[in-house]
């Protein structure tokens, strides 16, 4: 009997192989093939347009006050009714973020009174030098939509004096 | 003392001094009632509600007039309806409920109306962070309104109220603290309501708009972001920003800042500067600021800052390093031996002053000051000691002023006089003109300018005025230089300090200088003594060290001493045997004193080191480095040991601390004075910049010192009287020009914040309507005054003749002086 | 604290400011910077404690008014009798201006006000200081044709 172990053990693997030749693939060929990634899966920030091509930050640094790892760094200046980049008074002239430091945690979403940053779906990141992983506004801003005119825009005067959007329903 | 009341406030006992409000009274206990429109340095109004509280008292017999008894205690009856905290005085037996059911309902109902028309800005606000109506909210405010968001009124956003302070109208709760600060504390009235209920506005009644020096302080009271300077907006998030204690350096009051940095990407990466904020210190400025100090801080990093040092080779300025420039300076310092001279300003702080004093007491030469007014010696002598403080000065003090306009030169002892007044004491103003204290004086002396000495000698025996002087408790003279020059205010100081001489080392008794600079004091105290004629020195001297001072700029006659502006020599002047001297300068920028420097060496600014400033009080005081070093630059004490070093002299030039400790062992005034101590605080009252910024604005609380008052100096060191001199009377062709000084003036620390251009104007001379008549002049129209050509401004507070020249505005002028003005 | 010698404010110019802002309304048609400047100068206040005043009250008039001041009334007597909104349509239309508003001659300001108390007369109309009650469509065109002609 004890010569004839090995084989039973043998049979017992050669066969789990077997079977799994004709399971279903649980791989894909990245990066051939790209896996979709789940509807709450947070990539790589992009900061939102409203569709006439305003930006919807506004500046307020309330990320950078929330995020947990001191990635990001925020610096506003004041929009005027000839060089507006958002609604209000404000604007962020600078936006960085250090993705070493990031732990794409998500308190960035939480804290932006205007929906402006988004964690998206883009998680192919790689740098080759540290200064190179310091993200700036013109990578995460995203692009003007069709309908909008890009930034800075010359607007009325009066026009988008308020910098967070009215809310119909307060809780909304 | 006054009487004593005991009472209960949430189950505490608490006895305070009769008349005290209920919200002080908790207060001091810890108890935190909210508040928008009370402010603890303004008379109550009662206007915002928001601290109504239940207030119970005791239940008096009316037959018997005993309290009624129930179980062995007093019976209390409440009121039917809340109290408000800050316009009810305490007495006796009252038990106060802030946090009962019905006053935390009303607390979160009164918020909840603010909030009905309040914007959602918080996001973009500059108050954003340290707001009182948000920490309220969080604190006392309703999970959710019951009002509709449809129905928010809007209203304007930016509205300008002047140059400074803009305002967002949406925001305002109408509290009225900025208007109740500029009637009641700043005494200029220039805001007002407009109009009532939902429409009121606040408006300013001023031409130009928010006509204020004071105006920067209503943004640290406003309870919200309503009012925001223009400095300041959008700068930085409160919580983002660092804040480093300092004493502003504009003016002898010394008062107590922070300074706000951050650093930032519009400036390159560099750590700036973004705001200053007061810094309570109830013995010097309280809370306040002038707007001087507030916005005039960008000359510390105004581009053309001195970056490295400069030394002249083949008649041009080139860049060297600093051991060859320090070698070279040192060199030349040890070969002039006697013949060096040490020319150094006020500006400097303390620890460079004792530096250069010292460097110059090792060669054998001179530690001059560069100063247009004189009597150093004398307040070092009778100024006021230890325990003095404006505000405890009322009935029974008499203060005199004598030739100084303190709302241009010290703005805050302004404030803090027009209050003494207010209080009761006997404010007695001697002036060639009228100035605006005199609005809060009991007597008003006028004088001719010229006669300020001898004014002040005969005016004990004048009747009313001078009982006042002699019969007081207390006597405080503060003297300047208005229309006056070195010899002019020496012999005025030494007048003043007759009337204060029997009074020496008596709290709230002495002399107080206005000087120009803020630390004149300590340079007096350090043993500088002041030149009378910079000429002289230029023709004598071997070598000038030239330490923040720029006499060549404020007077261009001085150049034909120098080689390198052959141009700017007048004829005669070429004739002289004596080789001009090598200089020195040690310089924040490249001044017209720096242009004809040898070496050029750049100091570091206020905002970048550590020192002390002794105020015009005598108080020394510390300040901390805030910001990064521009470029090369050292601090000037540093400057000053490294020189010394080369030629073997061993002065401390690493720690500001141990210049104190040298300082103490060696100077009698410092004695025992160290920076541990000068950074000893006590609790100060009212509370301010803890977490109830609600209750005395985003002021910043004292950390990091109130500073020390130096001892007196028994005897005068110096001269001291001077009165020879008679008073310049031109004759009828000519005019008796004399200099005053501007808040805002041309100065390179003034006039690098562009937001003060349009308050600072340009060149100018004021003389009275009458006398521009004579000349067939209007206002606005040129003049010429000894080859100057200047805009006339029209006063009918200036004497008839008489034309004022205000300091460091374009045209030199060191003292009174006969003048031909023409038409230009 | 304070020292009540030194009081900046003396009371009882405040107290007289109404009645001197009357006066000058009285004087000047309405509060024009003149006659701020002259209450602020009367009763030692600065100008914009009275203008701030003076705002405050919407008797006070801060714009220029005109000749007669028509005032409608929109009371609850006036209203019933069906006189305020025919009456006000009625005289817009003649001067063709709206309420708060002045002709462009300066002569008419039309305004709409509560109650008159003169509910007996209803509907009622105030020029100036004088009242007009029960008022028809052709007493209103007499009246205006008359102070047109004044």
């Amino acid at each position: 009997m004890r010569v004839l172990e090995p084989l039973i053990e043998l049979r017992r693997g050669l066969w789990t192989t077997l079977r799994s030749m004709f399971e279903k693939q649980v791989t894909t060929q990245y990066p051939e093939h790209k896996r979709p990634v789940k509807a709450r899966f947070r990539g790589l920030h992009v900061l939102k347009r409203y569709d006439n091509g305003l930006e919807k930050c506004i500046g307020c640094a309330l990320c950078a006050a929330a995020c947990p790892a001191d990635a990001i760094f925020v610096e506003a200046s004041e929009n005027s009714a000839e060089v507006r980049y958002s609604p209000g008074d404000r604007y962020a002239s600078t936006y960085e973020i250090n993705l070493l430091r990031c732990i794409y945690c998500g308190f960035c979403e939480d804290a932006c009174p205007t929906e402006a940053i988004v964690l998206g779906d883009q998680y192919e990141l790689t740098f080759t030098n540290r200064r190179a992983a310091i993200y700036t506004k013109d990578m995460f801003i995203e692009p003007v939509p069709a309908a909008g005119k890009p930034t800075p825009q010359k607007t009325g005067p009066g026009m988008f004096t308020r910098s967070v959007p009215e809310m119909k329903d307060p809780s909304d | 003392m006054t009487k004593q009341v005991t009472l209960t406030i949430d189950g505490q006992q608490v006895a305070v001094s009769e008349g005290t409000l209920i919200v002080n009274a908790a207060k001091q206990i810890g108890i935190d009632i909210p508040v928008f429109c009370y402010h603890p340095k303004m008379e109550p109004v009662g206007m915002c509600r928001q601290c109504l509280v239940e207030v119970g008292r005791p239940v008096v017999d009316r037959a018997t007039g005993q309290v009624v008894m129930e179980d062995g205690k007093p019976k209390i009856q409440f009121g039917a309806k809340l109290e408000t905290a800050c316009t009810t005085p305490v007495s006796d037996g009252m038990v106060v409920l802030t946090a009962s059911e019905k006053a935390k309902a009303n607390q979160r109902e009164i918020l909840e109306f603010l909030l009905t028309s309040h914007p959602l800005d918080c996001p973009v606000c500059d108050k954003g962070g340290e707001c009182p109506l948000q920490n309220l909210t969080l604190a006392h405010g309703a999970p959710a309104s019951r009002f509709i968001y449809d129905e928010k009124q809007h209203a304007d956003k930016r509205v300008p109220l002047g140059d400074l302070i803009w305002l967002d109208r949406e925001r305002c709760i109408q509290c009225a603290r900025c208007i109740r600060f500029q009637d009641e504390i700043a005494g200029e009235s220039v805001l007002a309501f407009y109009q009532r209920g939902r429409a009121t506005d606040i408006i300013t009644n001023s031409e130009p708009g928010f006509d204020s020096i004071f105006s920067g302080n209503t943004t640290d009271i406003c309870p919200v972001g309503a009012l925001t300077t223009a400095d300041f907006r959008f700068g930085a998030r409160p919580w983002e920003m660092k804040a480093a204690a300092s004493i502003c350096s504009q003016c002898p009051v010394g008062c107590n800042v922070t300074l706000n940095t951050r650093r930032e990407a519009k400036s390159g990466g560099k750590v700036v500067l973004k705001r200053v904020m007061p810094r309570q210190n109830e013995a010097v400025n309280e809370i306040w600021i002038c707007d001087k100090g507030r916005f005039a801080h960008h000359f510390t990093e105004n581009e053309h800052r001195l970056a490295t040092p400069l030394a002249r080779k083949d008649g041009k300025l080139a860049l060297v390093s600093w051991d060859k420039a320090l070698g070279l300076v040192a060199g030349k310092l040890a070969d002039a031996k006697g013949e060096a001279v040490v020319l150094a300003s006020g500006r400097l702080s303390n620890e460079d002053l004792f530096n250069l004093k010292q460097l110059a007491d090792g060669l054998g030469g001179e530690a001059l000051l560069y100063t247009q007014m004189g009597g150093g010696e004398l307040t070092t002598a009778y100024g006021v000691p230890a325990g003095t403080n404006f505000a405890e000065m009322g009935i029974g003090t008499t203060i005199l002023v004598v030739a100084s306009d303190l709302y241009n030169e010290a703005p805050i002892w302004y404030l803090r006089l027009k209050q003494a007044a207010e209080r009761g004491a006997t404010l007695i103003l001697a002036n060639a003109r009228e100035t605006k204290l005199e609005k809060y004086s009991q007597f008003v002396v006028r004088y001719s300018y010229g006669d300020e000495a001898e004014t002040i000698c005969g005016l004990a025996k004048k009747a009313h005025v001078g009982e006042a002087i002699t019969s007081a408790e207390n006597l405080v003279v503060l003297y300047g230089s208005d229309g006056l020059g070195l010899d002019g205010s020496s012999a005025l100081a030494a007048a003043c300090a007759e009337l204060v001489k029997s009074r020496a080392g008596k709290p709230n008794n002495g002399l107080i200088g206005v000087w120009p600079r803020a630390n004149d004091q300590g340079a007096w105290e350090l043993g500088f003594k002041p030149v009378a004629d910079l000429k002289a020195v230029f023709q004598k001297a071997n070598v000038v060290y030239i330490a923040g001072a720029d006499p060549f700029g404020d007077n261009p006659e001085l150049t034909s001493r120098i080689p390198h502006h052959a141009s700017r020599i007048p004829q005669h002047a070429s004739r002289s045997t004596h080789p001009a001297p090598f200089i020195i300068v040690q310089e924040l920028f490249l001044t017209e004193t720096a242009k004809l420097a040898d070496v050029i060496l750049p100091a570091q600014a206020v905002t970048e080191r550590e020192g002390s400033f002794t105020s015009g009080e005598r108080r020394a005081q510390r300040f901390y480095p805030a910001v990064p070093a521009r470029g090369q630059s050292r601090a000037d004490f540093v400057i000053t040991a490294q020189i010394a070093a080369e030629f073997g002299l061993e002065l401390e030039g690493r720690f500001a601390a141990r210049v104190m400790d040298k300082m103490a062992a060696t100077v009698k005034t410092f004695a025992g004075i160290s920076y541990r101590e000068l950074a000893e605080t006590t609790e100060q009252w009212p509370i301010v910049g803890r977490g109830d910024l609600y209750y005395g604005g985003t002021t910043y609380e004292n950390k990091q010192g109130l500073g020390v008052i130096l001892a007196l100096s028994p005897s005068p060191t110096g001269r001291g009287a001077r009165g020879e001199g008679k008073p310049l009377r031109p004759d009828e062709d000519h005019w008796l020009a004399v200099p005053v000084t501007r808040l805002y003036d041309l100065g390179i620390t003034v006039a690098t914040s562009a937001l003060l251009k349009a308050r600072t104007g340009g060149a100018h001379i004021l003389l009275h309507p009458d006398s521009a008549q004579k000349l067939g002049l209007a206002a606005g129209e040129q003049v010429e005054l000894n080859g100057n050509r200047l805009e006339v401004r029209l006063d009918p507070t200036v004497p008839v003749m008489v034309a004022l020249v205000p300091r460091s505005m374009g045209v030199p002028i060191a003292g009174p002086m006969v003048a031909k003005i023409k038409a230009a | 604290m304070r020292n009540p010698q030194s009081a900046i404010e003396n009371p009882k110019s405040r107290a007289m400011l109404l009645a001197a802002l009357y006066i000058a309304q009285e004087q000047y048609g309405w509060l024009n910077p003149e006659a701020i400047r002259r209450v602020a100068d009367r009763l030692n206040l600065t100008e914009g404690q009275v203008r701030s005043t003076a705002s405050f009250y919407t008797l006070f008039k801060l714009e220029p008014q005109g000749r007669y001041r028509i005032q409608v009334c929109e009371g609850l007597s006036c209203y019933l009798v069906g006189g305020a909104e025919p009456m006000m349509d009625f005289i817009s239309k003649k001067l063709k201006i709206k309420p708060g508003e002045t002709t462009p001659d300066g002569k008419f300001t039309l305004e709409v006000v509560e109650c008159l108390a003169a509910c007996d007369l209803a509907p009622a109309l105030k020029v100036n200081d004088e009242l007009y009650g029960q008022m028809t469509a052709e007493k209103i065109d007499a009246l205006l044709e008359e102070l047109r002609n004044v």
